[in-house]
């Protein structure tokens, strides 16, 4: 069974202007101990997903979706109070910012100990154990004094140590990191990364990468998921992604990074035009205004196409009906049968 | 470099002081800018690279005179900009512009598009009444916007937009040196790549002379002639583009590469990586000696006494370290 299924997930939000749809029937399943990471550009929903799954979106925000079940167990139709007792325990977060994801009021120590008292029932004895243990593995020095710090007292780099301390004191079955290291100077997020995937491979937990990163996601992740325009348009592991990327967005992503390992001075090709207005979504591909290889079918909504090996892309160039319509150089493409969502 | 230096620091220092207590007792200093030397030569484009609180983006103000100087001095075209007076300084501002880091707080909401980029030539006598306004009509195409956006405010724009806006705002005075303080830091990556080869095209079409500071070291090797790597204040190296990057010296030069991650897994399975511990330390009270031995790996008893001076150990490549230069300026093998 899969640990987590998501099918047809759709947020808008109203909003003055009208509804903004964030997340646009987006299906995506994940294996217990599986690594994905979710990579989009700034609004292209990857944020508002994890929190939808999450049920922790304000009340302006809609949230419909045909199934969205932990180990089987629908979500949606949790109350409240059974939501508390998974959000935290089973399925754990960290956030982009540490500094205000934290109490700063509270030491860090009772912040990571409120968690194991509440979903674990330790007494305090047991839960200053815990917490001491939990800053041992993230390495944070003389745990036993620094429990007693309050946030102001770490650096970034520390204070997302304490995050993933307390994201995983419970042993989640399911971590959400969203953008954990995009704050963190370089050196400070290879640590940070080096830990995760430590504890990872130590506790077995399945982790959702929310990230705009394209290199922390082929350094990490065993899955990708690409998302634009609130929906995912193009899923792989991250060797068919990166080697073999089948959606026009994907591959001007990867053509319009400049890459550390070059030394030819290749003009970078960027990707023309703005990110969708979600205000108004167009009906068909969301990308298609931006796209090179536009055909008059893009308007359509546009199903995915199974490239074999789990590798699925949403786009037109591969239909069979729009054969006569591509663009020369692509007449040589496969077409393949489209899929149904 | 044959060309002679436009712009040259030497030896320069910038404390920022803290004070204290009731009395406001100055009780120390942030050493932002610890004695820093290097030039910037006509026509290319220095990246200027570092983690937070390295003093980049100090530098980069103290060039323009945007803060002034604890100590030492800079020179522009050969003059001393720290002993101009205000007349002169106004003459050298349209010499020398900015490009800010965040779209959002560097363009002023109640100014339109075209108050923001007409403003610099008004304030300079470059142009009068409709002049302006078609001066900034062609500015704005120059960076790919369209003259209709002079009427719009910047909320109407995209981060890219308005990064363009700040672009046209800085060549509005027909700059020869452009300080670009992250530009693209801010913008998604679909949109970094536009601006990036708008400043490149820009740059030959007026023959600008940048200084790119950015701490992203993947669009530094891209856009770089030579890259200068910075470290709690001081300058670690500095060395042409491929130089720095396909022979670093430093090990922090080392470390700060291999961290960071290439959009490609199969390259990245091949790598390794140098996992530094420890964080970085406070400019407010930098660690004695090389800054960087609390974190080094080949840190030895000379590194936490004797600051390590900036030395050429192949033409054009500078270094500063005791490891280095007791091996006759052999590259760590830490890789």
């Amino acid at each position: 069974m899969d640990l987590l299924e998501v099918k047809n997930l759709r947020t808008t939000f109203r909003t003055e202007d009208g509804p903004v749809t964030a997340v646009n029937g987006l299906s995506f399943s994940l294996d217990a101990g599986e690594t994905l990471g979710i990579v989009g550009e700034s609004g292209s929903g990857k944020s508002v997903t994890a929190l939808s799954i999450m049920r922790l979106l304000a009340r302006n925000a809609t949230v419909t979706a045909d199934r969205i079940a932990l180990r089987g167990e629908s979500l949606p139709a949790k109350s409240e109070a059974e939501m508390r007792k998974i959000r935290g325990h089973r399925i754990a977060m960290i956030f982009q910012d540490p500094m205000t994801s934290l109490n700063p009021v509270l030491t860090i120590g009772e912040q990571i100990a409120e968690a194991v008292r509440l979903h674990l029932g330790l007494g305090p004895r047991e839960a200053r154990d815990r917490v001491i243990e939990m800053l041992n593995k993230v390495r944070i020095p003389q745990p036993e004094k620094r429990l007693g710090d309050y946030p102001h007292q770490f650096s970034g780099g520390m204070r997302q140590r304490v995050m993933i301390a307390m994201a995983l004191s419970c042993n989640p079955e399911l971590l959400i990191a969203d953008e954990p290291t995009t704050a963190l100077d370089v050196t400070i997020q290879a640590q940070v990364l080096e830990l995760m995937a430590l504890l990872q491979s130590e506790t077995g937990a399945a982790i959702i990468l929310i990230t705009h990163d394209l290199g922390v996601v082929a350094e990490f992740c065993k899955n990708v998921l690409v998302m634009y325009g609130g929906n995912m348009v193009e899923y792989g592991t991250a060797e068919q992604i990166f080697a073999e990327p089948r959606m026009p967005y994907t591959q001007g992503l990867l053509a319009s990074l400049p890459r550390l390992d070059r030394s030819d001075r290749q003009r970078l090709e960027p990707i023309a035009g703005q990110p969708p207005n979600l205000l108004r979504l167009p009906p068909g591909c969301a990308f298609a205004p931006r796209c090179a290889y536009r055909m008059p079918i893009c308007d359509q909504p546009v199903p995915l196409y199974d490239f074999g090996a789990g590798h699925l892309a949403r786009c037109y160039l591969y239909d069979e009906r729009a054969r006569d319509q591509r663009p020369e150089a692509m007449r040589e493409l496969p077409t393949i049968p489209a899929g149904t969502s | 470099m044959t060309s002679a230096a436009l712009v040259e620091a030497k030896d320069l220092y910038k404390y920022f002081p803290i004070y204290a207590g009731l009395t406001s007792r100055h009780v120390a200093d942030v050493r932002a800018v610890d004695g820093v030397s290097f030039t910037i030569q006509e026509g290319e484009t220095l990246g200027l690279v570092g983690e937070s609180g390295s003093g980049k983006t100090t530098i980069g103000r103290l060039l323009l005179r945007l803060l002034p100087v604890t100590k030492g001095e800079i020179d522009f075209e050969d003059r001393n900009i720290l002993t101009m007076n205000r007349g002169d300084i106004r003459r050298l501002r349209r010499s020398v512009q900015i490009i800010f880091q965040d779209p959002f707080a560097s363009l002023n909401p109640r100014m339109s598009i075209g108050e923001i980029v007409g403003e610099p030539i008004r304030i300079h006598g470059l142009a009068k009444g409709k002049d302006v306004d078609d001066r900034v009509r062609e500015l704005l195409g120059l960076v790919g916007l369209q003259p209709y956006h002079a009427n719009r405010y910047p909320h109407e724009f995209s981060g890219g937009q308005r990064q363009r806006v700040g672009i046209a705002r800085a060549l509005a005075v027909q700059p020869r040196f452009i300080v670009c303080d992250e530009p693209v830091s801010a913008l998604d990556v679909s949109i970094q790549a536009q601006v990036i080869n708008l400043l490149e095209d820009l740059q030959e079409k007026f023959k600008l002379t940048y200084l790119f500071i950015a701490h992203d070291l993947s669009v530094v090797r891209h856009i770089s002639t030579r890259v200068a790597v910075m470290y709690v204040g001081k300058i670690v190296e500095l060395a042409s583009r491929d130089d720095l990057y396909e022979n670093p010296l430093h090990p922090y030069t080392q470390a700060l590469l291999s961290a960071i991650p290439i959009p490609d897994p199969v390259v990245e399975k091949r790598r390794k990586r140098i996992v530094l511990t420890g964080d970085i330390p406070s400019p407010v009270n930098p660690p004695p000696g090389c800054r960087f031995h609390t974190r080094c790996p080949l840190a030895f008893d000379r590194c936490k006494t004797e600051v390590p001076p900036l030395r050429e150990y192949a033409p054009g490549h500078f270094a500063a370290c005791h490891w280095v230069e007791e091996h006759d300026g052999k590259a760590p093998d830490l890789i």
